[in-house]
């Protein structure tokens, strides 16, 4: 199925997400709790903004030169003693990873966790086509959702999000466990399960967060350990990485590691940081075949358009957690096991329009996406740039404006969602605003910045008249209307009463 | 060894990019700031050690100072502290020297079954050792103080699930070798590397044991690594 995890339309989908509370309830929290370990992890290491410019220079440097540093980097896997295979599209990488399980004759493959194999869907048809070969998926939350019949991933970084705890112990129910819901004992369960599995796998597959091209090492980040066992234990290693994953050295590596660990899961470094390759000389573990193959999967249609920036992305989940119609709709709600933001820019582009040229407009454009993004990704404004080329390229005028307004509905029309993306609203707007002297009726009383440029629904509306910034969520419309409406019962209940006297 | 269906693939990039290939060493590269360099960078030695400590405990490390003459005592302690079971150490026989450990190892055998990464030793005998352990103890090149990471690249003698496979880890670093970040010990492997002094295939940056919060975002310590780690500074050295 590739990056699509649903062949229901996207109306359809948030409505069955709707229904799912306790997906909701668990988003909520995640968002809450990951935007106070992200912030206060970004405010300890101080000078964010910089920090930003400097992960935003490393990645438009590597995307700008990517095949010179993709030469480098596969030159230096070749001299280590490694392989490399460019694959064009997702069937070229299925074909050279089973040509590497025919040639190893590997009984036993562990998996560490990767996108990229999801995005190729690598597992199910390696297993389609090696009757005798087992395949396991060592990342806790993966090793869940294969256990629960290849359920789909909801985040890039916690994609288990939309499971309970009982729901994982009826899931290990059926491995053997007999314990009760307790995370720690169900951890402790799959320990032991997978180290079994782990000491006789004899192909390990990885993805990669970054590719170093001027020493051919790939640079994990982890918190587990099952992907540094899938590096040290098989004889034979398998690296699928998507193009875009290089970065010039070990230097520039560094940096984005320190970003991509305060963004995705608000640690200074995860628990395993690791830069590994092609077994040297002495070594008794680690790969002595190591194999990476480097899959485009219509990547570089990105490459040259308004879009290149995306291939930016480090997939640090950032975007996902502080946008308000994740929060309502959840991962499923995309259709994509892409979701968020980056999945609403990146999922067109990889899937195309036809089956994901809507998602763009499931977003109420708040901007908090662009503000958090670690290297600096202007989102928003390529979601606004989707909705051009669809209605455009795909001549879908006539009905678009339909269409739209009712995905728009996913932004604006719950008012939970409506609340959200106020409250959110509110930081997103106010990057994009400034100081003028113009009057309003706002600024005139208060002294606020007006927006007068911005994307999509803002853009049409702030090309007419001056949009205000959202008031602070207390003093909202709503928050005002709220109010007013008790107040106005109150009087009603003070007058009742007196009258009944 | 070799490289598949590169120049196609790389040539439709360049199309794409509308730039031609080999262009990036003409326009050499140079970090539009130096934050990396520059944060934390003012720290003293003290500052750095108890940087370290701080950041160390708060992900559950067992964090302890001691000098050369006393590391044997600590380590027994240790191993009195974590029970029964064989312990795993690595073929090193410089290092143990360095930090005067020769009489402790002999020791340490009277007391339990104590068993080598082998450097001639075949993958399923390491393995099986490693994962037969309930304890390492193993060397530490760095220590970064802002994180709480200590950093071990593999070697014949210390191969790489030495540091995953057995239940409990202690690593043992020199006080002089506490930097203040990543940045510091990435600049100084990228060095070793290319000049040649470091042959490695794998260099972990380790801060504190394994976990997960893939369940309900409940973190638990102790996934698939080790369920604990202790990290012991030599002093003196
Ligand atoms: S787009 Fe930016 S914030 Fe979103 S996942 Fe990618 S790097 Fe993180």
């Amino acid at each position: 199925m590739g990056i699509a995890t649903s062949d229901k339309p996207l109306l359809a989908r948030v409505k069955e997400s709707e229904q799912d509370k306790f997906m909701q309830a668990s988003v909520a929290k995640a968002q809450d709790a990951q935007h106070t370990k992200r912030e206060d992890s970004r405010a300890l290491l101080g000078n964010w903004e910089e920090w930003r410019e400097l992960g935003e220079q490393i990645r438009q440097r590597a995307i700008a030169y990517l095949p010179d540093y993709l030469e480098e980097f596969s030159n230096n896997v070749d001299k280590n003693g490694g392989d490399v295979f460019f694959a064009d599209t997702e069937a070229d990488a299925v074909d050279y990873i089973q040509k590497i399980v025919k040639e190893t004759g590997a009984k036993k493959l562990v998996k560490s966790k990767s996108m990229v194999t999801t995005e190729i869907d690598m597992d199910k048809q390696l297993l389609a086509l090696n009757k005798g070969l087992a395949l396991m998926e060592t990342d806790l939350a993966e090793f869940i959702l294969q256990k629960d019949n290849w359920d789909e991933p909801t985040h890039i970084v916690f994609p288990t999000l939309h499971k309970n705890r009982d729901q994982v112990r009826e899931i290990f129910m059926k491995l053997g466990y007999e314990g009760d819901n307790d995370p720690e004992h169900l951890a402790r369960f799959a320990r032991k399960y997978l180290r079994e599995y782990f000491l006789q796998a004899d192909l390990g597959v990885t993805g990669c967060n970054f590719a170093v091209a001027d020493t051919g090492m790939i640079n994990l980040v982890t918190n587990e350990g099952n992907a540094d066992l899938t590096m040290a234990i098989p004889k034979t290693q398998i690296v699928v990485m998507g193009m875009e994953r290089i970065v010039p050295t070990m230097a520039d590596a560094e940096v984005l590691d320190n970003l991509l660990c305060r963004s995705a899961v608000g640690q200074k470094l995860t628990s395993y940081v690791t830069f590994a390759g092609q077994q040297v000389a002495g070594e008794t573990d680690g790969p002595e075949n190591f194999h990476v193959v480097i899959v485009d999967n219509r990547r570089s249609e990105a490459l040259g358009t308004q879009f290149q920036s995306i291939l930016q992305c480090i997939r640090c989940g950032a975007c996902i957690n502080v946008c308000p119609v994740y929060r309502h709709i959840g991962g499923h709600g995309y259709g994509s096991i892409y979701p968020g933001p980056i999945g609403a820019v990146l999922s067109p582009i990889l899937g195309g329009y036809e089956k994901f040229g809507e998602l763009p407009y499931a977003s109420s454009l708040c901007g908090a996406c662009t503000e958090t993004c670690p290297v600096k990704i202007p989102l928003h404004k390529l979601l606004i740039q989707h909705r051009m080329v669809y209605t455009d390229r795909l001549k879908m005028q006539g009905g678009l404006n339909n269409f739209m307004m009712e995905v728009i509905g996913i932004g604006t029309g719950f008012p939970f969602l409506f609340r959200s993306a106020i409250r959110f609203g509110r930081p997103g707007l106010r990057t994009m605003a400034h100081k003028t002297d113009r009057l309003t009726a706002l600024n005139f009383i208060k002294d606020e910045p007006l927006v007068d440029k911005g994307p999509g629904l803002v853009g049409g509306w702030a090309d007419v008249r001056d949009l205000p910034i959202p008031p602070k969520h207390k003093e909202s419309f709503r928050s005002w209307f709220a109010d007013h409406k008790q107040q106005q019962k109150l009087a009603q209940a003070q007058k009742d009463n007196s009258s009944d006297k | 060894m070799a490289i598949y269906n590169r120049e196609a693939f790389l040539d439709h990039l360049s199309e794409k990019l509308g730039t031609p290939r080999h262009q990036k060493d003409k326009e050499p590269f140079t970090h539009i700031n130096q934050l990396p360099e520059e944060t934390l960078a003012d720290l003293s030695a003290d500052e750095l050690l108890e940087m370290a400590r701080n950041t160390s405990e708060a992900l559950k490390v067992t964090f302890k100072v001691t000098s050369k003459a006393d590391l044997g005592g600590v380590l027994d302690a240790y191993l009195t502290d974590k029970g029964d079971g064989q312990l795993i150490l690595p073929t090193a026989p410089d290092k143990i020297k360095a930090y005067g450990l020769d009489d402790w190892t002999a020791a340490a055998s009277n007391q339990r079954t104590v068993k080598y990464w082998d450097p001639k030793a075949d993958r399923a005998t390491n393995l099986a050792t490693a994962q037969d352990s309930a304890m390492a103890i193993g060397f530490g090149d760095y220590m970064l103080a802002e994180s709480g990471t200590i950093t071990v690249p593999s070697s014949p003698g210390q191969g790489r699930a030495f540091n995953f496979l057995p239940t409990h880890y202690l690593c043992i670093v020199k006080r002089s070798n506490i930097l203040p970040r990543s940045t510091q010990a990435t600049k100084l492997y990228a060095q070793r590397l290319k000049s040649g002094e470091l042959k490695t295939s794998n260099i972990n940056y380790i801060s504190g044991p394994s976990n997960s919060g893939d369940i309900e975002m409940v973190l638990i310590v102790g996934v698939h690594g080790p369920l604990d780690m202790t990290y012991i500074v030599v002093d003196d050295m």
